[in-house]
């Protein structure tokens, strides 16, 4: 037992000196970093608790942090779940398995930059790939980023980029379940759907639960796409935390004030993900 | 079982050693943390550093800017002579802004550029202030001669100059006037003529004014210009000028009467060329640096620039948005470093040299510091002209106000569209953000 205490720490030693530098230090610096008033990165000034004061009457920010929890049920419940339907279908075929494994899992190998690109340039009013559809079709044109729609619209890309990574991830969990199970269903009469839900599902759980947890705290850092996409507008009606976050550290040069952003995301993300783990506890299933 | 334990934690050790070895090995040879060294290896760094130097410079001319290639040449010929330089061009295009949360990240971070060619405005104030560039006026071996006016425009509110200029610039609306002509519609001199021009253009499939509400910087600029005049333009933000609001609340009433693109939200800057290029756009407010990708794209003996048509009582049309933002910096840590000093200054000589100037001005047509450009086009000169006419010039508002509060009023620009806020409101919060 001491010499495996040995290996414990000397295997994780690096790990501990890695995460140390590159993510403990910089969140307690971000954390007191939160306490400062900077303008151009120079000049700070102390200011206590006046930058999460602002954050609590800021309207805009208050708007970010609904679009993100509302961009997070989207993605949470059609990543997660699409996903597991494309899993399922794939499992369930014997012929061409690979193609629509390679194909699904595609996406997450393009970068969220590019991905957004595409979707501005299908989106754009005057000259998208939509609206042209639909003046050659001798319809007028549509404003596909109202207001109303944009963050609908934002989340469609974001969906259709880790749909992949999570079918994966399902695919290999139902493909993990022994052979004898469905035998023995069959055996008792379960058939067709039923399978899927006394089944399948039951037995993945786990995996589920890793994929709605990852999933969650995954919105939480989404920026890219709708940064390019919508520059979080109309208005603010597409802004995330992460956009937000962004604007007010670099492009204001309000590092203090956006540090305090920061700080609401990870305590955000880490409650989500408490709070789902406590939710969907439930004893492990082994075979 | 213990032996095998020992040898893993030698095996461990030695990684670590290796990797200490190798980081040491990678400071040791990099010219700018000689001053870190102690005194005997001091002396064997300067002897190998006046070998081989390794500069980094960054600018705004890279992207779409046609004098990044020109900028590019002009360190390969001074690399040619120098020999035992390396220069990293490390430029990024000074769209949305990046090029500032660039800059500011490096300086704070200690990995400041030797050079940069730099926004010598509120931008730069946190650098001035903390001492990390240089007294220009005070630097050893710097040659300051020769400048025309813009070198003045530099001059800091403490007396000292730590930029030097390139190139003036100035802002205004261009004008497709092949679309113009095409539809019968006469240029915009006049507010009147301005409003008829975007009524006018609005029937028909072309965009008015091809234009981002979200990155409104210019048009932001210019309508406070047409509302207030250059007295009211030129007013600290904190006076809640209401010629600003008038000219926010302006843009609402230009976009009900259809003046931009139903996405122009969404839109960004480039988008907003992009249409303007495609002459699916008759007018835009751009600044001289836009001129080289008009000649790219084969226009510009289609556009002219014209000042924006001011309407303010007190104010004159010809007034503009202009002068000499930009100018080039040495940082301190790189001219305090002896082994870097005599080639920065040089370097520094060579890029404000009259011949460089007017050579880099050229491929962007825009005013040189130094010297004068020859056999411009009538579409160029047409701009200078625009300068020498203009009874007065004025920096850009973001220029000269708190980042934060200008951001707050141009990216509220589309909310004032949508009608869920007014200008007054909005200048009343970007005024509180700068206090």
């Amino acid at each position: 037992m001491k010499g495996d205490k040995l290996y414990i720490f000397l295997f994780l030693t690096p790990a501990f000196v890695i995460t140390g530098i590159f993510l403990y230090y910089p969140f307690v610096e971000n954390i007191l970093q939160s306490f400062y008033k900077t303008d151009g990165f120079f000049n700070s000034t102390f200011i206590g608790i006046d930058n999460y004061v602002r954050l609590w009457n800021d309207e805009i920010a208050r708007e970010a942090l609904f679009n993100s929890l509302e961009l997070m049920l989207y993605v949470t419940i059609f990543q997660v779940g699409i996903a597991l339907v494309l899993a399922i279908m794939v499992n369930a075929i014997t012929k061409g398995a690979g193609f629509y494994r390679t194909t699904f899992f595609f996406p997450i190998v393009i970068s969220g930059a590019a991905i957004g690109l595409l979707f501005t340039l299908i989106y754009n009013y005057r000259n998208g790939l939509l609206n042209e559809i639909l003046v050659n079709l001798g319809l007028e044109r549509v404003l596909w980023l109202t207001e109303q729609s944009s963050l609908y619209m934002v989340a469609i890309p974001t969906i259709w980029n880790y749909v992949g990574f999570y079918f994966v991830i399902l695919l290999t969990a139902i493909q993990k379940i022994p052979n004898d199970f469905y035998e023995a269903a069959e055996l008792e009469g379960v058939t067709g759907i039923q399978k899927m839900f006394k089944l399948t599902i039951p037995l993945i759980v786990s995996d589920l639960k890793t994929c709605i947890v990852l999933a969650i705290t995954g919105t939480l850092k989404i920026f890219e796409l709708v940064y390019i996409i919508t520059r979080g507008g109309p208005g603010s009606s597409s802004e995330v935390l992460g956009t937000y976050m962004y604007q007010k550290a670099f492009e204001d040069t309000a590092m203090g004030y956006g540090a305090t952003i920061a700080v609401l995301i990870v305590v955000l993300g880490l409650s989500l993900a408490f709070i789902t783990n406590k939710l969907l506890q439930k004893e492990e299933v082994t075979y | 079982m213990k032996q095998f334990k020992w040898s893993l934690l030698l095996v461990f050790l030695f990684v670590l050693i290796s990797l200490v070895a190798c980081s040491n090995n990678e400071t040791d040879s990099t010219p700018a943390d000689n001053d870190d060294n102690s005194e005997g290896a001091e002396e064997t760094d300067t002897e190998e550093a006046s070998e081989e130097v390794d500069l980094r410079v960054v600018t705004t001319m890279a992207g779409t800017d046609p004098a990044g290639e020109v900028f590019q040449e002009v360190l390969d010929e001074f690399v040619s002579e120098h020999p035992h330089v390396t220069i990293e061009n490390d430029s990024q295009s000074a769209d949305a802004g990046t090029i500032r949360t660039k800059v500011n990240t490096d300086f704070s971070s200690d990995n400041e550029p030797d050079m940069m060619f730099y926004f010598n405005t509120v931008d730069a104030e946190g650098l001035i202030e903390e001492g990390k560039v240089v007294n220009l006026e005070e630097a050893e071996g710097i040659d300051l001669s020769g400048f025309n006016s813009m070198l003045e425009q530099q001059r800091h509110s403490d007396g000292n100059i730590y930029a030097a200029p390139q190139s003036g610039f100035y802002e205004g609306l261009f004008v497709n006037k092949k679309l113009f002509e095409e539809n019968g519609i006469e240029l915009p001199t006049t507010w009147e003529q301005y409003e008829a021009a975007i009524e006018a253009f609005a029937e028909t499939d072309i965009v008015p004014i091809a234009a981002s509400t979200e990155d409104s910087y210019y048009v932001v600029e210019h309508y406070a210009l047409a509302a207030g005049g250059m007295e009211n333009y030129t007013a600290e933000l904190a006076d809640q000028n209401p010629s600003w609001a008038e000219g926010l609340d302006n843009i609402k009433k230009h976009a009900d009467m259809g003046a931009f693109t139903p996405d122009a939200a969404t839109i960004d800057l480039a988008m907003a060329q992009e249409l303007f290029k495609q002459e699916q756009a008759a007018m835009i407010f751009e600044g001289s640096w836009f001129w080289g990708q008009l000649e790219e794209a084969g226009m510009g003996e289609d556009v002219t620039v014209l000042p924006m048509p001011v309407y303010a009582d007190g104010g004159e049309t010809g007034e503009i948005v202009g002068g000499a933002s930009q100018g080039w910096f040495i940082s301190t840590k790189s001219y305090e470093d002896e082994a870097k000093r005599d080639v920065v200054v040089d370097l520094f000589n060579y890029l404000t040299s009259e011949e460089t100037i007017v050579r880099i001005a050229g491929a962007t047509g825009q005013p040189p510091a130094k010297g004068a450009l020859d056999d411009l086009p009538a579409y160029l000169e047409a701009g200078h002209q625009l300068v020498s006419d203009a009874p007065a010039v004025a920096l850009p508002i973001n220029d000269r106000i708190y980042p934060e509060a200008f951001t707050h009023m141009r990216t509220s620009v589309p909310n004032i569209v949508s009608g869920n806020t007014t200008g007054e409101q909005v200048l009343e919060e970007a005024a509180g953000m700068e206090e």
